[in-house]
């Protein structure tokens, strides 16, 4: 019996999944070769410790339910005991703001032609152009895996003109999440297919704001990959 | 997104909210986890009070990545002070309400019910380090395949199926997922 044979018999047994067949096996094992006891008292250590840090783990990374309203004046109060008040803006005395109101008049009048121009006669030439969309998937095992092809392919029929970026190592598919160009260029939508969470990620920079939702694959990626065009649609056609 | 450290660390209250929105999920279920079978009530208190720990302790963090990993510990650490507190107070008055569990299986005179757990002696500090590791170094699936078979009773043959993996290779998973948790928390399984 190798390693990964004896590590599998014993899980079960400390499992309590394995069959009184299985149980006399590792017995027979045990007594045979004394040095696997320790070897199964560490497992059953191992056993102990996931049992205690999995969950905390997982609820680390729990995203609901929402802070109840009630909440949020004395957790504020909190923050404002601590930091203290933020400074209001300093205020101007009144000769100088009658002098800034004669100024801004000239500045006010100048904006509202402004506003006129591209109100009325901008949009006649110019649209928002569309977002350029960046797809992602992360795939720790390579890309040979049946179900991840077919994702792939699922992503690029639903963004066919988008780039695909496969990831094996996830602090690179964080690091690229990260990565936006800077404000000035073209505004950015990033779709992420994360399979060991089952969830399509979308984060996106249009107009100035930010946005993001994450989607669960609940029944089938087609169907959630449809959800995200319509969010990312709806949200950059205002 | 995540809520921006530098502005946290200023105390911009919108930043907050944004924070406290975000950690709430997290502070929530690591009281739920801990408090649930004896104290359901409290687990909300809790979640709170560990956001109130949070606000000052937000000047030492170095990354905003750091964050949920704190206030898991700090809950952990909050919702453990108040078991042993509530059952000394027990143990004291010579008597336990509903739902008593231990007593009730064990015979035991109130025993602690933190005691038992591996990483009741662990620093907070300490903690939230081996969670932000934990974490980070344990890749896909490893995470998933452990709580499958560990707390959703999963065989091997379903774990494959679940995670379009091959049969044989689900204990492989298992095994080095282990022996992560091992490599970053030591031997704090052993009794």
């Amino acid at each position: 019996m190798n390693e990964q044979e004896f590590f599998d018999l014993a899980l079960k047994v400390i499992a309590q999944r394995a069959s009184e067949a299985e149980r006399a096996e590792l017995d027979t094992l045990i007594a045979r070769q004394p040095e696997l006891k320790a070897e199964f008292e560490r497992l059953q250590a191992d056993t102990r410790l996931a049992r205690e840090v999995l969950p905390l783990v997982n609820a680390t990374e729990a995203t609901a339910p929402e802070l109840p309203g009630w909440a949020r004046g004395q957790l504020q109060t909190k923050v404002r005991g601590t930091f203290g008040r933020q400074p209001a803006p300093e205020r101007a005395t009144e000769s100088e703001t009658l002098g800034a109101l004669w100024k801004w008049r000239w500045v006010l009048g100048l904006a509202a032609a402004t506003a006129v121009v591209t109100l009325v006669v901008l949009p006649v030439f110019t649209r928002s152009a569309p977002p350029v969309i960046q797809v992602a998937m992360l795939d720790t095992t390579g890309a040979t895996r049946g179900s991840e092809t077919n994702a792939w392919s699922l992503l690029r029929q639903s963004w066919e003109k988008a780039t695909i970026d496969s990831f094996t190592d996830p602090a690179a598919l964080h690091a690229w999440e990260t990565n936006w160009p800077a404000p000035d260029k073209s505004p950015v939508v990033k779709v992420v297919f994360d399979p060991a969470t089952g969830e399509v990620r979308l984060l996106g920079r249009w107009k100035g704001e930010s946005f993001g939702k994450t989607l669960l694959v609940e029944q089938d990626l087609a169907a959630t990959l449809e959800q995200a065009r319509s969010f990312i649609k709806e949200k950059t056609s205002r | 997104m995540l809520p921006d450290l530098h502005a946290l660390q200023q105390g911009d209250a919108d930043v907050w909210d944004e924070a406290f929105r975000w950690l709430w999920p997290v502070v929530l279920a690591v009281a739920q986890l801990k408090l649930q079978l004896y104290f359901p009530d409290e687990a909300e208190d809790v979640a709170i009070e560990t956001l109130e720990e949070m606000v000052p302790k937000v000047r030492d963090v170095k990354t905003v990545e750091e964050l949920r990993p704190l206030a898991a510990s700090i809950a952990h650490h909050r919702a453990l002070s108040l078991l042993r507190e509530r059952f000394a107070k027990k143990r004291a008055a010579g008597k336990i309400e509903s739902p008593e569990p231990v007593q009730a299986e064990t015979g035991a005179d109130y025993p602690d019910p933190a005691a038992d757990s591996p990483l009741a002696a662990v620093e907070q500090k300490e903690l939230a380090e081996g969670l932000s590791r934990t974490l980070s170094e344990l890749k896909p699936p490893q995470g998933a395949i452990l709580t499958d078979f560990f707390f959703k009773g999963l065989s091997y043959e379903e774990i494959a199926q679940k995670h379009g993996v091959a049969k044989n290779s689900v204990g492989v998973y298992l095994k080095r997922g282990l022996e992560t948790l091992r490599r970053i928390w030591g031997r704090r399984g052993e009794s």
